[in-house]
């Protein structure tokens, strides 16, 4: 009876729904944080999709909470611990301040697959960011907008799959009551140790709030 | 016939070839077998072996072809000033139907058929139109030579494998030339001279072997060789018709009373003199313009004009193996100056495509004064194309498929701005704001190993601020969104004395209410507080 099970098993054409966090389309993408991965499905960030961050200011840790899944994505691709499907451009569209070469170095960045693009108004920064994630090119394109509609959001998502690429967008707390059609949301808030991330939305997971992430 | 022995004083200045005066009176075999073998001695040196292919274009009515504004409608006759008199060159068919041949005074064919249209014939049109079609020509083969005045030859060896057999490249430029607008006779054989006979006899032949092309000019008549008037009656008043009865006659009393040249010239045919031509090319910088029939405005349509001119000048940069950097469109309005467009890329290329990729998004930003009357296209300075292999696709199914990142660049750049897209690099610096520098994104930046090596020492923000901001004190601390509390000691950071910009700056990390991590510094000389950074 094992034994036909087994077999069974092996087939194929049987499909599992427990499995689907390891099928290589669901493998989430390491976030080098072990508390975090736990809260997401497939033990990671959602590849080729959107992910939105809320937050009410900059600097607090949005960019350390991406950091190791970056360093990974950026690996040059002769390199042997590179993620090797994976490996691409890291695209920053509008960011609000300097990204600071030395300190994207100290995390393991590789400075030559960084492009940096300085949109002049919104509409551009939306242009760009799917120009980015549907070339292929880009592993990650991170993005900073202030406003992002439902159908915006939805382009960007498409963009996204078609790319294989992975899209961040940086959006205050405000965008909270908008719908989106990010695979995954979340909030950064301050919490009493380091800073809490709440998961609003997650495709295949469920809400979630994790007390001082990195800790 | 000519007989062989006449005085050597004659002999000498007559004969073409070394060969045929050295040997003795005695030693010569008889007319038929002498004329047939090869005039160098078997031993002498020749150039390597290397097969060569020609195919002729012939053009017969090109006088008639290369006008450029003719009424289909009507009965056409191309003249020419000939001894004094104006007489037809050629008639197309309607007016040949009229019984207008070539030869006829031009007084003669207007009184057969009064509404005849009469061009002069000009050379210099079909020079241009030669030219044309070499430029053309030049996608079958990189060795195209123009003989005036209507003959075109291919050197075809190396484009046979290409192009899938002579009888299927013969056939493409058949029906290349046929769809813009000329009739061609073609012909090919290893020797230039021979497939420009043949081809001119209206022999589609295609000789492939050195040893075929002598049985295969035997039969060629004498009128086909295009040579001078006198000499093709003399021949023919010996009962002379065909090469091959050349080829019967003795060597050096042919050459006494035909000159030479015409020796010569039987020698080339057959390949046993070599023959060498001078390649043609057509200018290295791509122009060409589209004239509109009236003003338009529609950008679709100048779009697609747009496009049929990148076309070309895709096909203009793959017969020379280059690409161009940059190309510049101009477009000509009626009454008000031209409008430019350059576009330009990271990487040199030469795709349709890629450049009507960045076309489109400039085109949508530029705002045309006036409607548009005619559009020029010129190619910038050329390169030639630097290819790349890339990499055997094994063990890689998952691997990104992608173009390459200068194409993302390039769109990004024309539509936002070639300064807003760029790369980053680190510099061997202590200031932290010349820690950085912004850096080109197709040559991978050396990344100064200063940042690798200080790296597991100093802290660093991953948020710059393009200009430390003041902040205001308050109880004897600095605040951002809050009293900021320093974390560490302070990381002095001095001098620069070489640029004029020197500092004097004691950073600190802090941390405020928020949570928010910050890299501030106390300006040594002000006792000033200022956010520089923050962590991210």
């Amino acid at each position: 009876m094992a034994d036909t099970l087994e077999k069974l098993l092996q087939n194929p054409h049987l499909w599992r729904g427990r499995d689907q966090a390891n099928t290589p389309g669901w493998q989430g993408l390491p976030s080098g944080y072990p508390k975090l991965d736990r809260y997401l499905p497939g033990g990671g960030w959602p590849r080729h999709a959107l992910t939105e961050i809320l937050l009410e200011h900059y600097g607090m840790g949005e960019l350390q909470l991406l950091m190791p899944a970056l360093a990974r994505l950026s690996k040059p691709e002769d390199s042997e611990a590179a993620d090797d499907a994976e490996a691409g451009w890291i695209a920053w569209i509008a960011p609000p301040f300097q990204p600071y070469p030395p300190a994207l170095l100290q995390w393991g960045i590789n400075l030559s697959q960084v492009l940096i693009v300085r949109p002049r108004q919104e509409s551009e920064t939306l242009w760009a960011a799917e120009q980015a994630l549907s070339s292929g090119n880009c592993a990650a394109v991170l993005m900073w907008l202030d406003t992002l509609d439902d159908y915006s959001s939805r382009r960007l998502q498409l963009a996204a799959e078609k790319g294989q690429s992975w899209a961040i967008a940086f959006r205050p707390l405000k965008a909270l009551a908008q719908a989106s059609a990010a695979v995954l949301r979340i909030q950064l808030t301050a919490g009493e140790k380091g800073t809490d991330l709440g998961i609003l939305k997650s495709r295949g997971g469920r809400p979630a709030v994790v007390r001082d992430y990195a800790g | 016939m000519s007989s062989p022995d006449k005085s050597p004083a004659i002999l000498r200045e007559a004969a073409p070839t070394p060969s045929v005066i050295t040997k003795p009176a005695h030693l010569q075999k008889t007319p038929a077998q002498q004329s047939l073998t090869p005039v160098a001695e078997p031993e002498a040196p020749r150039a390597t072996p290397v097969r060569r292919l020609w195919l002729c274009i012939y053009l017969p009515a090109l006088p008639l072809q290369a006008l450029d504004d003719i009424n289909v409608r009507e009965a056409i006759a191309v003249f020419e000033g000939r001894e004094g008199m104006q007489r037809i060159l050629l008639a197309d068919k309607k007016a040949s139907a009229a019984g207008i041949s070539p030869g006829l005074a031009v007084n003669a064919a207007l009184a057969l058929l009064p509404a005849l249209c009469l061009r002069e014939r000009s050379l210099q049109q079909e020079r241009q139109a030669l030219e044309a079609l070499a430029a053309w020509a030049e996608q079958f083969t990189s060795f195209v030579c123009i003989e005036t005045p209507s003959v075109l030859l291919l050197e075809i060896a190396g484009s046979l494998r290409l192009f899938g057999g002579p009888s299927s490249l013969r056939q493409r430029i058949a029906t290349g030339l046929e769809s813009q607008g000329f009739s061609a006779l073609l012909s090919i054989a290893p020797t230039p001279k021979a497939s420009t006979w043949l081809a001119k006899a209206g022999r589609r032949v295609c000789i492939l072997e050195q040893a075929d092309l002598t049985s295969a000019l035997r039969k060629l008549p004498i009128r086909c060789l295009g040579w001078p008037d006198s000499v093709k009656e003399h021949l023919s008043g010996m009962g002379i018709t065909c090469v091959g009865d050349c080829l019967r006659l003795p060597r050096e009393g042919f050459a006494r009373r035909f000159g030479a040249g015409r020796l010569l010239e039987l020698d080339r045919a057959l390949g046993r003199l070599p023959d060498p031509r001078q390649s043609h090319r057509a200018p290295e910088r791509f122009c060409s313009e589209y004239e509109l029939v009236e003003e338009e405005s529609a950008s679709d349509l100048l779009l697609n004009i747009c496009q049929e001119l990148l076309i070309e000048l895709e096909r203009f940069l793959l017969t020379r193996q280059l690409s161009v950097q940059r190309v510049l469109f101009g477009f000509f309005h009626l009454r008000e100056p031209a409008t430019h467009l350059t576009l330009g890329c990271v990487q040199a290329s030469r795709s349709v495509q890629h450049w009507f990729d960045l076309l489109k998004i400039k085109f949508d930003q530029l705002q045309l004064p006036a409607p548009v009357i005619a559009i020029r296209l010129a190619g910038g300075q050329s390169q030639s194309l630097t290819a790349r292999t890339s990499k055997l696709p094994f063990n890689n199914a998952g691997k990104r498929q992608s173009e390459p990142i200068a194409h993302l660049v390039e769109r990004m750049s024309a539509r936002i701005g070639d300064e807003s897209v760029h790369g980053v690099t680190t510099v061997a610096e202590h200031r932290p704001q010349y820690a950085w520098m912004p850096a080109g994104l197709t040559e991978s930046a050396a990344v100064s190993s200063y940042w690798c090596e200080e790296s597991r020492v100093l802290r660093r923000p991953l948020w710059m601020l393009p200009e430390p901001r003041p902040l205001p004190v308050e109880q004897g601390a600095p605040v951002y969104q809050g009293i900021l509390k320093l974390l560490d000691r302070p990381e002095r950071l001095e001098t620069g004395w070489w640029d004029d910009d020197g500092i004097a700056r004691d950073y600190y990390i802090a941390v405020n209410p928020a949570g928010i991590h910050v890299w501030v510094y106390q300006d040594r000389r002000s006792g000033d507080w200022y956010l520089h950074g923050i962590f991210g």
